[in-house]
């Protein structure tokens, strides 16, 4: 009697050692993926507080001798030529993004309830093209739109980046909110339509408000694409006034290759925006990517 | 069943015309006029999609046509097309015969599977070991997924600092634990730089695999894991036979993004290395980049792209077949 | 009210014909169920009355309008979906005043028949809830509301009450009857539930492969299933329905079955064989209409019995004859045990016949 229960308690232990030994193995590996997610970003915060002569000994100082905010400083100094250009960067970025945001869900949200719910005659050829635009490099397009923009008159502009951001955004734009509107109820509107409304109407006044999730994980995803992008700004830019961050920053810093700490701060500067945007509205964000990949 | 009663009593041959969902039941169309009459009858659908396609097709369909139009011609310097003029395949002959051709395609070739293998491996067993709810669940997973966020420009460069090859900490920490005698050069060196710059591009993606794999994850019927468990199946075991065979979709659709975008990326090459030292780093897109607008060579450019896209068109099938795999499964389910 | 009038009604998807030439009247006040299994067309007919899909060929007519192609808004129609389709964005209040809203009512005339139609159905309590936060059966409720409220000319339902638990269903059966009667109400009701349609409707559609098989009172269709199809859709359990031979033996009709049994015929049943195409003939008997000896009876038929099934105050035996199987129903008190020999007595006035190649019934004139 004794030895059976023994054995039964011997065994209990085991799997649950067993059991643990996942769980614990997963723990540790979440501890190793904290650290290399989050040490550069730690050490970039460190060194932009550096002066440039603290960063640049060696060994390292693990934590500055005398922390200062000075590059900072001098990023939002409007009265310091360092300040304007970087002001003026952040400015462009914000004005390029918000304008694309706002146009690609414009486009976006009546396309994507078309592909959810009509079917019209090339209805899934166009939107596997929209689809298959994602596939492609920016590079492709890079060529014959330099050339198309100067043909446009849009060269040195922000139109050109806006609406080349804006064809960038959208396949994924409509992508996320087809996910959305095929996950409401088609009878909402049909019931719509029979009280009295519109097919219009059904669509402002029923389902618009009930793809506002989508619309809004929509309107971050453009925002931080257009935020981050470089590419065809990079290209399409020439003029400092009209740089965006990502490139502006490029620029000065290979002219100023030592100012670790300014740079640093730069890169820190430009990240906040997106970085807070994301962390609000994670709850979105997250699930618009999930609800297009997974759910259909 | 029993057949339709009426129908010998309604044999008269009824002209059908056709209108409504055609996926339904997707059949030979009765001709030209039935497909223009569809079109004709959905021309208020159209409204809704039409912004879209305009758009794209300024900007995306005329791109495609010029690129494949300009590979054909040997472009002058300076972009004065008026003068450029037609020889037939010679930068496809040309780009094929050169050296740096195979090269940049062996390091595409380690830089796409690399990235796309580790960033998937790490961000699916991050997304399994998140997904046993725990205090502090939603900060870590919200920290994880930053790198993500922010712009490539920014991770280049906080990545080139701690690479640099004098003030660098990951030399400083190597030299300090006596691993090395000075801190090694890690993207100035031939050997070392294209894996230098794999680490930073997998720190960028594995958060999207992450969250991909986790709402994949939250879709595995418990009730199966849960009959797993009672008929004796270990965690390894219901992992292998259940959680994994129920992901494979999502896992193919996570990993052929992954690719993809791999092997588009620009930034993190260009910033980091501009393709060197020697063309050790250089990708496809960052190649085809200088040679256009580095080198001005634009025929040449432009064929590389083609051949780019005919490759990305090969994995674009497969993406959406993957695609539509999903669907078939949803619909038998 | 009004009456609603189906006319040659076609609709085809692509080459599929989902409904095939329905024409059928509903008259003023008159409860009418599409019923049939799934696929059948009949909420495709449903929703061609309400115009939500546009139709191929006929006509329908409401009131005295044809409405072909008049949008659903202005057919002044009212429909309950099967997931309810209340709008998740707005209180129970809300849902109720849309469709007047939509209308351009003033608002008070609003308020006023939002709060009567609370009040008929018993949920002014519920005014200011979320669609979410109410039960089922309270979201049903709403939706009957919301249709209520329009007083519109028809009331559409498609199948309403198959989300619901089955004792709530019951209830809920009862009282769309009673709401029915009290307001006269024009109604479509379509259900796949053969007993939802024979409780509630006054006349009964049954549809299978998108054609029209039998319109008909709910009595009269029970007791005289026009085919194969009817007969075994609806009644529960299911009529059996046993693949015969028909021969003439000493002046008498006789079904042969080919296990060797056979049944002599009554002469207005005999009557009835003659019509058949072929000498196929298919006996269809209803479970209460079989009687179970359980010794040797001349005119009975012997087989075995394979399940049996108390429900308490009936118990169903299941046979096999001629390799179909044959549903019975016993008093309780006659214990009948699976493998038991037992033998089987046709009623000859309530026997059903049907021609073994068109399927349909077979009749004396």
């Amino acid at each position: 009697m004794s030895t059976i229960a023994e054995t039964a308690s011997r065994g209990q232990t085991r799997r649950r050692m067993r059991v643990d030994g996942w769980r614990w193995a997963g723990r540790i590996f979440l501890v190793f993926m904290l650290l290399y997610t989050a040490l550069p970003m730690i050490w970039m915060l460190i060194t932009s507080i550096k002066s440039g002569f603290a960063a640049t000994q060696f060994p390292p100082q693990w934590w500055p001798d005398e922390p200062t905010l000075a590059s900072y400083q001098k990023l939002l100094d409007p009265q310091n030529s360092v300040g304007q250009d970087f002001l003026r960067f952040f400015w462009n970025s914000l004005f390029v993004s918000t304008v694309t945001t706002i146009l690609s869900v414009i486009v976006a949200v009546p396309a994507a309830y078309a592909f959810s719910r009509f079917s019209f005659p090339g209805r899934n050829f166009l939107f596997f093209a929209v689809l298959l635009r994602n596939m492609f490099p920016a590079v492709i397009f890079l060529v014959p739109l330099f050339i198309l923009m100067r043909v446009l008159g849009l060269m040195n502009t922000h139109g050109s980046l806006i609406l080349t951001y804006l064809t960038f955004g959208l396949p994924l734009a409509i992508w996320l909110l087809k996910g959305f509107y095929d996950n409401i109820p088609v009878q909402l509107e049909q019931a719509a339509r029979i009280d009295g409304a519109t097919r219009f109407q059904a669509f402002i006044m029923i389902v618009m408000p009930l793809s506002t999730p989508g619309i809004i994980a929509t309107a971050i995803y453009s925002f931080i694409g257009a935020w981050n992008e470089y590419i065809y700004a990079y290209t399409f830019l020439s003029k400092n006034d009209q740089l965006t961050l990502p490139v502006g920053i490029q620029r000065f810093f290979s002219e100023n290759t030592t100012d670790f700490p300014g740079l640093m701060a730069a890169s820190f500067m430009m990240s906040v925006p997106v970085v807070v945007l994301f962390l609000i509205l994670q709850r979105y964000f997250v699930r618009a990517l999930t609800e297009g990949a997974v759910k259909h | 069943m029993a057949p339709p009663v009426r129908s010998d009593e309604q044999g008269h041959a009824t002209v059908t015309i056709v209108t409504g969902k055609a996926e339904a039941r997707r059949r030979l169309q009765p001709g030209r006029s039935g497909t223009l009459r569809k079109i004709w009858e959905h021309r208020a659908d159209y409204a809704y999609v039409l912004p879209a396609i305009a758009v794209m097709l300024m900007v995306i369909a005329y791109p495609i046509y010029y690129t494949i139009e300009l590979s054909f011609f040997k472009t002058p310097p300076g972009l004065q097309l008026r003068d450029k003029t037609f020889i037939g395949f010679d930068n496809y002959t040309a780009i094929l015969t050169s050296q740096v051709f195979w090269k940049v395609t062996w390091n595409t070739l380690i830089w796409t599977l690399g990235s796309t293998f580790i960033s998937f491996v790490l961000g699916f067993a991050t997304a399994l070991a998140l997904h046993r709810d725990f205090i502090g669940r939603g900060v870590l997973r919200a920290i994880l997924i930053i790198p993500w966020v922010i712009s490539a420009v920014a991770a280049s460069y906080i990545w080139k600092w701690i690479y640099h090859s004098d003030f660098g900490i990951i030399g400083a920490v190597l030299v300090g634990l006596g691993l090395a005698d000075r801190p090694p050069n890690f993207i100035d060196n031939v050997s070392t730089v294209l894996p230098s710059l794999i680490v930073v591009n997998i720190w960028r993606e594995f958060p999207f695999a992450m969250i991909m794999m986790m709402a994949g994850l939250q879709t595995v019927p418990d009730q199966l894991l849960r009959a797993a468990k009672v008929d004796g199946a270990s965690a390894w075991q219901r992992f292998w036979h259940v959680t994994f065979p129920h992901l494979r979709n999502v896992s193919v659709v996570t990993m052929l993004l992954l690719a993809v975008a791999n092997f588009n990326s620009f930034i993190i090459p260009w910033i980091m290395t501009g393709g060197g030292p020697s063309n050790a780093s250089h990708i496809w897109i960052t190649h085809i980049y200088e040679l256009a607008f580095g080198r001005q060579r634009w025929g040449v450019a432009s064929a590389y792209s083609v051949l780019l896209f005919l490759i990305l068109m090969t994995l674009g099938y497969f993406y959406v077949r993957a695609l539509s795999g999903n669907e078939r499964n949803e619909g038998s389910a | 009210m009004a009456h609603v009038v189906l006319k040659d009604l076609v609709k085809t998807y692509g080459g599929f014909k989902a409904v095939n030439d329905v024409s059928l009247t509903v008259n003023d006040g008159e409860f009418v169920a599409l019923v049939g299994p799934s696929g059948c067309g009949k909420t495709t007919t449903l929703n061609l009355v309400a115009g939500l899909v546009p139709i191929t060929s006929g006509d329908i007519v409401i009131g005295d309008r044809v409405v072909n192609d008049l949008d659903p808004k202005d057919r002044d129609i009212a429909m309950v979906f099967q997931n309810y389709a209340l709008y998740p964005q707005k209180s129970v209040y809300k849902n109720l005043a849309f469709p007047l809203q939509m209308r351009k009512l003033p608002r008070d005339e609003i308020d006023k028949k939002v709060k009567e139609a609370a009040r008929v159905l018993d949920m002014t309590h519920l005014l200011e809830r979320k669609p979410r936060e109410l039960s089922g059966g309270q979201q049903q409720r709403v939706a009957l509301g919301r249709a209520l409220v329009r007083d519109p000319a028809v009331f559409l339902m498609d199948e309403p009450l198959s989300n619901l638990d089955a004792k709530l269903r019951v209830q809920m059966r009862s009282e769309l009857k009673r709401f029915h009667q009290d307001l006269k109400a024009t109604i479509i009701y379509v259900t796949h539930d053969q007993l939802e349609a024979v409780t509630m409707a006054d006349r009964m559609a049954v549809m299978n492969g998108g054609y029209l098989q039998q319109y008909d009172s709910p009595a009269q269709v029970f007791a005289h299933p026009v085919n194969m199809f009817v007969a075994s859709f609806i009644g529960s359990p299911a009529m059996s329905l046993i693949p015969l031979e028909a021969s003439a033996a000493n002046g008498d009709t006789v079904l042969t079955s080919a296990e060797g049994w056979s049944l002599k015929l009554s002469r207005l049943n005999a009557r009835k064989v003659q019509r058949a195409t072929t000498k196929k003939v298919v006996l269809g008997a209803r479970h209460s209409t079989i009687k179970l000896h359980k010794s040797e009876v001349s005119s009975a038929i012997p087989a075995k019995a394979f399940t049996v099934e108390p429900t308490g105050d009936v118990t169903f035996v299941q046979a096999f004859l001629s390799g179909a199987i044959v549903n019975i129903s016993v008093s309780p008190n006659i214990a009948v045990a699976p493998d038991e020999q037992i033998w089987l007595e046709f009623d000859q006035e309530r026997m059903h016949l049907f021609d073994g190649e068109t399927e349909m019934a077979l009749k004396a004139d």
